[in-house]
């Protein structure tokens, strides 16, 4: 079994606010990990580091073996980042979208090409794809930006609260697609705010409050653990 | 109480921020002190009231002529010279830039009624602008008003009736010639001013256009990327970060050049006009065509690219600053509070040079005026016509070298934790 992220004691201050205090976890190959908690506890905080978009000021953090820091080009070619709350070029159709990210990603015309074909499948967006970023709902846009975060086949996908202030639908839809590529071997990290939809979508859990892991385990273990059977409970007892 | 005053409270609540009385203190402050050296800068030029008079007549007349003109508080200081070109080149009035000359004859001739002339000279320093030019044409003006006069009086006095009142009113009519880089040409001190001013505050105004245009493109490009998170997408790809950087700034160097281009043309086609239309009394700037092109004033083929140069490196300094405020900048609502550093020096290099004769300015000021790049593209135009190219060409590497010191930071902002987490902060804001 191939270790997918390997996280020792990881830390980031802001200028005096330590918004992540000494994380430690792993994340295996083909895992869906999920990182939880409330808003504002570093979860974010957590998987810029884990992207190479913040260095740590303490502690490491490795993708498939590389360091983010030493090695961050390396770990760039290994995954893939989707933001919280993000957006994309307003003025570009959702397939000139994906073309221009399949390129800058993968830097070759017939990758690139088939990434694409890949994204269009994923994102489930159809003709609309004709149609020009701005016009899409909340939703749509949702699925075209993870499209375009796996359509490029990274060994590890880092997904920044990918269902949040979506719709049921759109939510299920979204959740629906990470499953069927971790089943296909992608190694997955997500953060979420929301316990419930977690349970369903994750192999592992990973509480978090105030920059430190509470309780890293299987939903099922958890509830065992605190012998209840709802996962919001088990939070509240954790940080009590 | 009146909902109206509720509403038009919480309105007022919402529109001054602290960054709003931030940009307004700011902008209080380049006023102030364009309006203090502005003070102090013309009082000074002012006390220097002087004007070379070359009396080749010295006669009575042309001393009571010379009196008059004392008695108007303007100092006459004599000239030792035999001919105008002489004055005008003798070391003793190399800072004088008012002569007159009063003909040999004058006393004779309007005596025996034949109009005579008195002739004035300006002298046009190459980097004239301001007041200065327009307080000089007053008090050739003033010279003038005072010398006919008193000729006249002259006349009156000796009771001439058969002269003309034609005559007796004017019995010299002044000739005004300016005097620009050892060229002379007889022409309105006024149009020569005109001219001078549409240079200092037309052309001006257009790079200034440009400038916040092009500024505030590109902050908006980065600040909306970062807004949109695509920002940190792209970042977390395998690209080059350097190209991130070099692209964004290609793009806008390439509408930056385009605008310059189309800068360049804009003035041809207005000098074209300017100089074509010849003497039509109804146009003050246009009649002085022929005789601004004997003076020099014209721009030949590699001077408007010089200017064109001038005002690319002008836009690439905008941009390569406007860049590192979009960084800064949280979101693109902010952006246009982010503009305050760029549009207070951009305010003072366009407002100082139309109050201050940067030729005759204090050496803090032009230091002031000369770190800004801006500056170099606004007097670009009048550098050029009046033959200052060396000036303007050091402007042009000046320029290059800020807008390289910005690309370099630009890229090293690009390569750590700063894009993610740095935020201009204005004083006082959370
Ligand atoms: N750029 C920043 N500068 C200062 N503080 C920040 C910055 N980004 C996040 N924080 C703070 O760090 C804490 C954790 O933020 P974040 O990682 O975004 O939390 P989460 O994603 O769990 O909601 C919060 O208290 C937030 O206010
Ligand atoms: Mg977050």
């Amino acid at each position: 079994m191939t270790i997918a992220l390997e996280i020792k004691d990881l830390a980031k201050k802001y200028k005096d606010f330590e918004a992540v205090a000494g994380l430690s976890f792993d994340v295996r190959e083909g895992e869906i990990f999920a990182l939880v908690g409330p808003n504002g506890v570093g979860k974010s905080t957590t998987l810029k580091m884990i992207a190479t978009l913040l260095t740590p000021t303490a502690g490491t953090a490795a993708v498939f073996g590389r360091d983010t820091v030493r090695d961050a080009h390396a770990v760039r070619e290994l995954i893939s980042y989707l933001p919280e709350e993000a957006g994309a070029y307003k003025n570009l159709t959702g397939r000139d979208y994906l073309d221009f990210m399949a390129m800058v990603f993968l830097k070759d015309k017939a990758r690139a090409a088939a990434a694409v074909a890949e994204g269009e499948r994923l994102s489930g967006l159809g003709a609309r794809l004709e149609d020009k970023i701005k016009t899409y709902s909340k939703g749509m846009a949702r699925k075209l930006l993870l499209a375009r975060a796996v359509m490029i086949r990274p060994r590890l996908a880092i997904l920044d609260e990918p269902t949040s202030g979506l719709d049921i639908v759109n939510g299920y839809e979204i959740r629906k697609t990470i499953k069927e590529l971790a089943a296909g071997g992608m190694t997955f990290l997500i953060s979420s705010h929301n316990m419930g939809e977690i349970e369903f979508l994750s192999d592992r859990i990973g509480v978090i409050n105030k920059g430190r892991l509470l309780a890293c385990d299987t939903a099922a273990a958890l509830k065992a653990k605190f012998s209840t059977e709802d996962l919001e409970e088990v939070f509240i007892k954790l940080t009590q | 109480m009146n909902i109206f005053y509720i509403l038009l409270k919480k309105e007022i609540k919402e529109l001054v921020t602290r960054q709003l009385i931030f940009t307004i203190a700011a902008t209080l402050l380049v006023f102030h002190v364009i309006g203090k050296s502005v003070g102090t800068h013309n009082k000074a030029s002012a006390a220097h009231n002087t004007i070379v008079l070359l009396d080749l007549d010295r006669s009575a007349l042309s001393a009571r002529v010379a009196a008059a003109v004392r008695a108007g508080k303007t100092e006459v200081k004599p000239a030792g010279a035999g001919d105008i070109q002489a004055a005008l080149a003798a070391p003793e009035n190399i800072s004088e830039n008012s002569f007159m000359v009063i003909p040999a004859g004058l006393q004779a001739e309007v005596t025996a009624g034949r109009a005579s002339r008195i002739e004035y000279y300006s002298r046009f320093r190459k980097d004239a602008s301001g007041l200065g030019p327009a307080i000089a044409a007053s008090r050739i003006r003033r010279t003038a008003q005072a010398a006919t006069a008193e000729i006249s009086s002259w006349l009156l006095e000796r009771g001439m009736p058969s002269r003309t009142p034609a005559f007796l009113r004017d019995p010299a009519p002044a000739r005004e010639f300016a005097v620009v880089d050892g060229h002379t040409a007889e022409i309105s001190l006024s149009q020569v001013i005109g001219f001078i001013q549409s240079q200092s505050l037309f052309f001006p105004v257009a790079v200034f256009f440009i400038v916040i245009l092009s500024a505030q493109m590109i902050m908006t490009a980065v600040a909306s990327e970062k807004e949109n998170k695509t920002l940190e997408t792209l970042l977390s790809s395998p690209l080059d970060r350097r190209l991130l950087v070099t692209s964004k700034l290609a793009a806008s160097c390439l509408i930056a050049a385009a605008l310059s281009g189309a800068y360049m043309l804009g003035m041809r086609s207005f000098m074209a006009g300017v100089t074509s239309l010849g003497a039509d009394p109804s146009v003050a700037v246009a009649a002085a065509g022929p005789a601004l092109a004997q003076l020099g004033l014209t721009i030949t083929s590699s001077g408007y690219l010089l200017i064109g140069l001038s005002v690319l490196f002008c836009i690439l300094c905008a941009l390569a600053v406007a860049f590192i405020l979009g960084i800064l900048s949280e979101d693109v609502k902010s952006i246009q509070t982010m503009m305050t550093p760029l549009m207070m020096p951009l305010m003072l290099a366009y407002l100082l040079p139309i109050f201050i004769d940067m030729s005759t300015a204090h050496a803090g000021i032009k230091f002031l005026l000369y770190a800004i790049p801006f500056t170099h593209a606004f007097m670009a135009p009048q550098n050029v016509m009046m033959g200052n190219i060396s000036q303007v060409v050091w402007g042009i590497v000046y320029q290059a070298a800020v807008f390289a010191a910005g690309v370099a930071l630009s890229a090293r902002l690009f390569s750590g934790d700063a894009l993610l987490t740095l935020r201009l902060k204005w004083p006082g804001t959370k």
